[in-house]
């Protein structure tokens, strides 16, 4: 008798789950590391004379635990379509980017609506030049991501959870951020940047009802790719 | 003489746990309470994780005007790096024409929010893996892997550098802000990745 594959199975090889000693608690050294968090947050108050660092701080503690609760991977989410069919980090990733629209333009549109300048409202955009420079250095970005085991955010995350790679792919990555601040005289001729060239979709489409029109059309798009892709591959597997 | 399968057997066995002892399963403990274990032990739901990190990020946008980004910071660590060692970082064009902030006077790692982050998300991670007591050092097993760590991370750095941003910066809070170049990383960085897995496939694993 055979018994019918899962996605599942598939992506963690099928074999008697190693029986495991249960790990001593960790807690105490928790909560040492959270009373240093605490103490971390008051000295950067004083160092940095507002208590925006601290606010900072805090958010990038965040960050962390929920990147390692959920063991969230961007990497994965972009990986994981092409190597295993598997597209539910994708589809987070999309309903993440979805939440962050909201927010944001929510934020955008307050600035917006108090000058009636959509001007000052692009200020409040992680608004950056796009051009050819955007598509070959995501592409090798991706590709070294995939590479190193992590992203950014993936490589910071995995450096708290005791990953040795990672802390051997941190100071390249640094050097390569380096070298790439370094050359920008030859990528900025090759590529023609524009310093101050990004285009703010509210601006260049004349307003934020078509642009999140746009912008919410496109990450549902996204989605139900995503969804179909991962339904036809679970349907390959079986 | 051993026989190859008696080998391939004896590879196959794995150590039986020894009986815990240690500890006492009669008494009630914290890491038992469910609120606890469903907060701090088991794994959240992706979705969950990404509501979550986009909803930090709105809070970042709202409170300081600038949203999550990571690696304009791990260029600021390497022109530092560069300044301690006799550099000057401080001529470079890029800090010039790009990021004028980094020669504001009086500009430092703790006043970087981008290094706060990033520093905040390593102990962060940390703290929730030793929340969960999932703490473990993971060592590097092999050749491969070390390669594949020099490589990806001089490629991931100097391709971060060329799109204004990463995976954080440009795609988790580039896209949502409506810049144009978010749409364009992310197509980008997919088919860097697609790429990406079949060199992992062929040469590093």
């Amino acid at each position: 008798m055979t018994t019918l594959a899962t996605p599942q199975s598939i992506r963690r090889p099928l074999r008697a789950p190693a029986v495991r000693k249960e790990r001593a608690s960790q807690l105490p050294w928790a909560l040492v590391l959270l009373a240093l968090v605490v103490a971390a947050g008051f000295y950067l108050v004083r160092a940095g004379g507002s208590p925006k660092f601290a606010f900072i701080w805090a958010i990038g503690i965040a960050l962390g635990l929920t990147l390692q609760r959920a063991r969230f991977c961007f990497t994965a989410s972009m990986r994981d379509p092409v190597l295993t069919g598997s597209t539910s980090l994708t589809k987070a990733v999309v309903v993440g980017l979805a939440v962050g629209t909201v927010g944001f333009s929510a934020i955008q549109l307050a600035a917006y609506l108090k000058t009636g300048q959509l001007a000052d409202a692009m200020k409040l955009a992680g608004l950056e030049p796009v051009g050819m420079h955007t598509v070959v250095g995501g592409f090798l970005f991706g590709l070294g991501a995939v590479i190193a085991g992590g992203c950014a955010s993936g490589t910071l995350m995995r450096m708290g959870e005791g990953f040795l790679q990672q802390w051997l792919v941190i100071p390249f990555f640094i050097l390569g951020s380096a070298i790439g601040a370094v050359t920008w005289p030859i990528w900025k001729a090759a590529f023609h940047v524009q310093p101050k060239g990004g285009v703010y979709v509210p601006m260049a489409l004349g307003g934020f009802a078509p642009a999140l029109v746009l912008q919410f059309g496109l990450l549902l798009a996204v989605y139900l790719l995503a969804d179909w892709w991962g339904r036809r591959s679970a349907r390959r597997a079986r | 003489m051993p026989l190859a399968s008696e080998e391939a057997v004896a590879h196959d066995v794995r150590p039986i746990a020894a009986p815990d002892i240690a500890n006492d399963n009669d008494r009630a403990r914290w890491r038992d309470h469910e609120t606890y274990k469903a907060l701090f032990v088991n794994p959240w739901t992706y979705m969950t994780g990404a509501v979550v990190l986009a909803l930090l990020n709105i809070a970042l946008v709202a409170a300081t005007g600038k949203g999550w980004g990571v690696t304009t910071s791990l260029a600021y660590w390497g022109a530092w790096i560069w300044q301690a060692v006799g550099g000057d970082p401080h001529q470079w064009a890029y800090f010039a024409e790009v990021k004028p902030a980094f020669n504001a006077p009086g500009f430092n790692l703790l006043k970087d929010a981008g290094s706060l982050t990033n520093l905040g998300m390593v102990v962060g991670a940390l703290l929730a893996a030793l929340a969960a007591s999932q703490f473990r050092v993971k060592r590097i097993k092999s050749r491969r892997q070390v390669a594949a760590a020099v490589l990806g991370g001089l490629v991931m750095g100097l391709g971060a550098r060329m799109a204004f941003g990463c995976n954080i910066g440009d795609l988790f809070t580039g896209l949502p802000s409506m810049s144009l170049h978010g749409w364009v990383f992310m197509v980008s960085i997919f088919l860097g990745a697609a790429a990406g897995s079949k060199l992992l496939v062929k040469y590093f694993i």
